[in-house]
Order: C-alpha cells, then structure tokens, then sequence
C-alpha cells in the first residue's frame, strides 16, 4: 500500500469516527429534547391531577358548607318558634308587669 | 505499514465509539436528572396548589356560614323586637284606657303629685287629659294641688296615651308625668323587664 493510499485510509477512518460521534450527539440532543417534553408532561399532569382535587376540596368545602348552614335555618326556626309560643304563653304577664313599672315606676 | 495502519484506524475507531458512548452516558444522566427534577417540582407545585385550595376552601365555608349565621341572627332579633313591640302597644293600649279602671283615680292622684312636686312651685299650673275620663272622676285631682295651684282638664289625652304636665306660674319649669313621657324616661328598664319576662329560661 502506498503512502497515499495508507493516508486515503485514515482520512476515510477519521470521516467514520466523525460519523459516530456525530451521530451520538444527535441522538444526545434527541434524549435530551424527549426528556424535556417528557418533563413538561409529567408537570402538566401533575398540576391537572391538583386541580382536579382542588376542585374537589372546593366542591366538597361548599357542600359541607350548605349543609350547615341548613342546620343553623333549622335551628334558626326552632328558636322563633320557642319564642313566638313563649310570647304566646307569658304575654299576659309581660304587659302586666310593664303596666305596673309604668304606673309606680 | 499495513498492520500498523490497521491499528490506527481500529483506535480511531475505538476512541470515537467511546466518546459517542460517553455523549449517550452523559445525556441519560442528565434526562435523569432533569426527570428527577421535574417530579420535584410537578410534587412542589401540586402541593402547593392543594395547600391554597385548602385555605380557599376553609374561606368559602366561613363566607357562606358567617352570612347565614348573620342572617338567622337577624331574624331572631327581628322576631324579639317584634314580640317586645307587640307587647309595648299593648302595653300603651291598656295606659290609654286606663280611665276605665278602678285605678285610675289614684294612679291620677300620683301622677298630679309627682308633678307638683318636681315643679317645686306654691302656684303650679296642672294640665291633665287622660281619654274616657269624666269630670267626675278628675275631680279628686284638686286635692293634691296646694292651694295656689290650677288644674286645667284637657278633654283630649295629653301627649296621646294620656297623662299629666305641671308648671311653675311663668312657664320656666316643666315637667312631664304624660305615659307617653314615663314611657320614655323608663324605656331601658321596660324593654329589660319585656325581654326578661317572656325569654328567659
């Protein structure tokens, strides 16, 4: 073999080993991009799944909410009604006594 | 010549299959841990939104349950001020026809003295009007009076409810024993003695 093919060789050799490492790099650089969509998905559904909790809370918060404050109208009636049968039963006795305070007060 | 070649070359080779393997190594590693990083802050922000959500949701709860609570509140107090308002008029009702009672007289009798009194006059003037009430039965009222004073009957009730307002000679003292004035002069006492009466235990 002669000298210039000897060098035609390492050139071509040198051209291939160029080749893979340029061929690494890229599929780097492609590790490296699918990585980051890969990253940006598991935060997409990550936040998606925290609002759809969120949601849940809020959901269940306002219910919980209603609910009581259901029982606080309910407690509400119980007490006007206590009250009005309450004036009903001791009105008598009221206006006697307010009488009385006006008279000799 | 050859062998060596082949030697050159077979390194070459070797060294760049290396350095590709290296490159490959290194972008794992750091999709690794770019992966590694993104949980973290995916787990972060997740938290982070529960966290707010949470605090959200205690302040929709408060929001809905402290306007009801403050409503209801009302409503209570609306209906105590309506069954205390019920029984003031009635109360002002059974005052106004008070002439119609064996009381009246000496109730009248009071009233006159307690006016005469807080005039501090010798010549105090007495208006006097209660509705229903008959010369006959204001008649007595001279008795209280000293001597120099002057009863003046009104046929209509004095201040609405009925009542009595004595003077001194000029006009400079006046003090009102009208119900309609009681009324007001003991308004804390009776709205306490109402309350206290129909609501407590």
């Amino acid at each position: 073999m002669s000298g210039i093919d000897a060098v035609k060789k390492v050139v071509e050799t040198e051209t291939q080993a160029r080749r893979i490492v340029d061929e690494a790099a890229t599929k780097a650089q492609k590790v490296i991009s699918e990585t980051r969509e890969q990253a940006e998905r598991i935060r997409q559904e990550a936040v998606a799944s925290a609002q759809g909790r969120r949601e849940g809370i809020l959901r269940e918060a306002k219910e919980k909410a209603e609910a009581e404050a259901r029982q606080s109208d309910q407690e509400t009636e119980r007490i006007l009604d206590t009250y009005r049968k309450l004036s009903e039963e001791r009105k008598a006795a009221a206006v006697s006594k307010a009488v009385a305070l006006i008279l000799n007060g | 010549m050859s062998e060596s070649l082949e030697k050159l070359q077979n390194r070459i080779l070797s060294d760049a299959r290396l350095k590709a393997e290296e490159t490959i190594k290194e972008a794992q590693a750091k999709a690794q841990q770019t992966l590694e990083e993104a949980r973290r802050r995916a787990q972060k922000e997740s938290e982070e939104i529960i966290a707010k959500a949470k605090v959200e949701a205690e302040n929709v709860r408060r929001s809905i349950l402290s306007s009801k609570v403050r409503v209801n509140r009302l409503r209570i107090l609306d209906e105590k001020n309506r069954i205390v308002q019920d029984i003031i008029h009635t109360v002002e009702d059974q005052l106004s026809s008070i002439a119609r009672t064996d009381q009246f007289e000496n109730t009248a009798q009071r009233f006159v003295a307690e006016a005469v009194k807080a005039v501090e006059s010798d010549q105090p003037i007495v208006r006097i009007g209660f509705r229903d009430a008959t010369k006959k039965n204001l008649d007595g009222m001279s008795r209280v009076l000293p001597k120099g004073g002057k009863l003046v009957i009104d046929e209509k009730p004095i201040d609405d409810f009925g009542g009595v307002i004595a003077t001194d000679p000029e006009g400079r003292v006046v003090f009102n024993n009208t119900f309609k004035s009681r009324l007001e002069r003991l308004d804390n006492q009776l709205l306490t003695l109402i309350a206290s009466t129909v609501f407590s235990e």
